[in-house]
């Protein structure tokens, strides 16, 4: 399984604190949602997109890809709220069916321009923060937030028993393939079945093997960490102020 | 071409790529940045006492023994490869489970609603479905609200001696309709219809994406009777010492 986060560890931006990419990230989110404007929307897309591809040294073609992956869901929602069914015609009437008007409202396609560019922006600050820091800092920002200790643990062990797992599981269908399991749809339900239900199991052994393993290097309830201190750079600082600046001039001064 | 005809054509198109270009249907996520900051909040103040609750329930099941800790992390690690995997699906387009019907039945809606918030946070950062800021809505939809009507629709059916897969698969894929249905009334709030208000506006995101949700749903319930049967065959003393299954074997 491709995650996100393997780009993580290639990008030149890991050295960067991980808390103050995810204030930055977060402020930029937060910014786009609230302000709910056409241009902090592009401002925000086009630098965090520029942050992640220049600083952050990923390639173009697979950051246009990862910004594809929520398509579906953005055309259909978009679609479901441009177009309108009413017993009277306004706006542009796209046809008449069964004593129904179906039309797009003149300002539902600024609307849907506005919404779309707001998600777009949205996701390229998420993606600064995730594809320059691996999951587990930012499970250790969480840390920081004072999130309750039993849900840091939780996070910690399922990030790391998803890749146990997800190793697991792909034996599994080369197995199950190899034995003409997933050849048709009926086959492909028993192979999906059969294969989950084991996976089950072996997890739940592995789990209390990992159990004895965490009590034989003294776990009695908190699990411990090495994190590396990453200091924040004064101009860093300074360049977030300068950003989050522009970005407010933006809000107040452009209609 | 008339006027009319080509704006029929034109519809067609759109119509024809919504469908055609949507790369894979996972279960609804209402994607990063989609919901106005207002909702944001509001649906994630409504998840805090379920969470509060599911924390409560799992911290003393941990009092109880705190060998569980694993075996719910496990757990929770289960339910996100389900969730990731693609399943066998008849129109040809990839799609995926989202296991929370299987693991509010095998480990009861309070404990999935903690873990479910913790896959969709995976989910959101490690494969962008989803996204922090409609982490509330979504975790309502999907790790409160699906696993609490799958629950309940398992235990009614058992209580009224329904065969046992029978049970498992409307529990599921009841419990994947309500998920669709509920986020569809989160976007309908947000998103109000010019004429019909809210309800014009969830019947809009209804039947936008039935023909994505509907075969989905039903293979979620096939899917979770098929693994609940190899479990049973393979696993029957690990989900009794879950509390799984008292009436069995």
């Amino acid at each position: 399984m491709e995650t996100i986060d393997s780009y993580a560890y290639e990008s030149c931006m890991r050295g960067i604190s991980p808390g103050f990419k995810a204030a930055v990230a977060a402020g930029a989110l937060l910014f786009c949602i609230g302000a709910n404007h056409l241009w902090i929307s592009i401002t925000v897309l086009l630098t965090m997109s520029a942050v992640t591809v220049w600083f952050g040294g990923l390639p173009l073609i697979k950051y246009l890809k990862l910004l594809k992956i929520p398509l579906g869901f953005l055309i259909l929602g978009t679609v479901a709220i441009v177009i309108e069914f009413s017993a009277r015609p306004f706006g542009y009437v796209l046809f008449h069916w069964l004593g129904y008007y179906v039309c797009v409202s003149k300002i539902g396609g600024v609307i849907a321009l506005k919404l779309v560019l707001k998600a777009i922006a949205a996701l390229s600050a998420m993606y600064m923060l995730v594809l320059s820091t691996p999951a587990s800092e930012v499970i250790g920002v969480l840390k920081h937030l004072r999130v309750p200790k039993l849900f840091i643990e939780l996070m910690h062990m399922i990030y790391r028993f998803i890749f146990v797992m997800t190793g697991t599981q792909r034996l599994m269908k080369q197995a199950a393939v190899s034995r003409l399991g997933y050849n048709d749809f009926r086959t492909s339900c028993r192979s999906f079945g059969s294969s989950a239900g084991n996976l089950f199991v072996v997890s739940l052994k592995k789990a209390s093997t990992y159990y004895d393993a965490m009590v034989a290097r003294c776990y009695d309830g908190e699990l411990l960490f090495l994190t590396e201190e990453k200091k924040v750079a004064r101009w860093q600082i300074i360049a977030a102020l300068c950003y989050f600046t522009v970005l407010l001039l933006i809000f107040l001064l452009v209609p | 071409m008339s006027k009319k005809e080509k704006s029929i054509m034109k519809l067609a198109t759109a119509f024809a790529m919504a469908f055609g270009i949507i790369p894979s249907a996972y279960a609804m996520h209402i994607m990063e940045g989609y919901l106005p900051s207002g909702y944001c909040i509001a649906w994630g103040a409504i998840c805090v006492p379920f969470l509060a609750a599911g924390f409560f329930s799992i911290k003393k099941s941990l009092r109880e023994n705190r060998k569980s800790i694993t075996i719910l992390a496990m757990s929770g690690a289960f339910i996100f490869v389900i969730s990731s995997l693609k399943i066998p699906s008849v129109t040809g387009s990839c799609s995926h489970m989202t296991g929370t019907g299987l693991g509010a039945i095998l480990f009861g809606p309070s404990a999935v609603s903690i873990l479910g918030i913790i896959v969709l946070i995976f989910q959101a950062i490690l494969l962008a479905h989803g996204g922090l800021t409609t982490l509330g809505a979504n975790t309502f939809s999907m790790a409160i609200a699906g696993p609490f009507v799958s629950f309940g629709i398992y235990k009614l059916c058992r209580s009224l001696k329904v065969n046992k897969l029978v049970s498992v698969f409307l529990a599921a894929m009841l419990g994947d309709l309500f998920t669709y249905c509920v986020t569809s009334i989160q976007l309908a709030f947000a998103y109000p219809s010019e004429v019909g208000g809210v309800g014009a506006s969830a019947i809009k995101f209804l039947s936008v994406f039935a023909p994505t949700q509907l075969p989905l749903a039903i293979i979620e319930g096939i899917l979770t009777a098929v693994i609940i049967m190899a479990l049973e065959t393979y696993a029957l003393p690990e989900l009794k010492s879950m509390g799984f299954s008292k009436e069995v074997g």
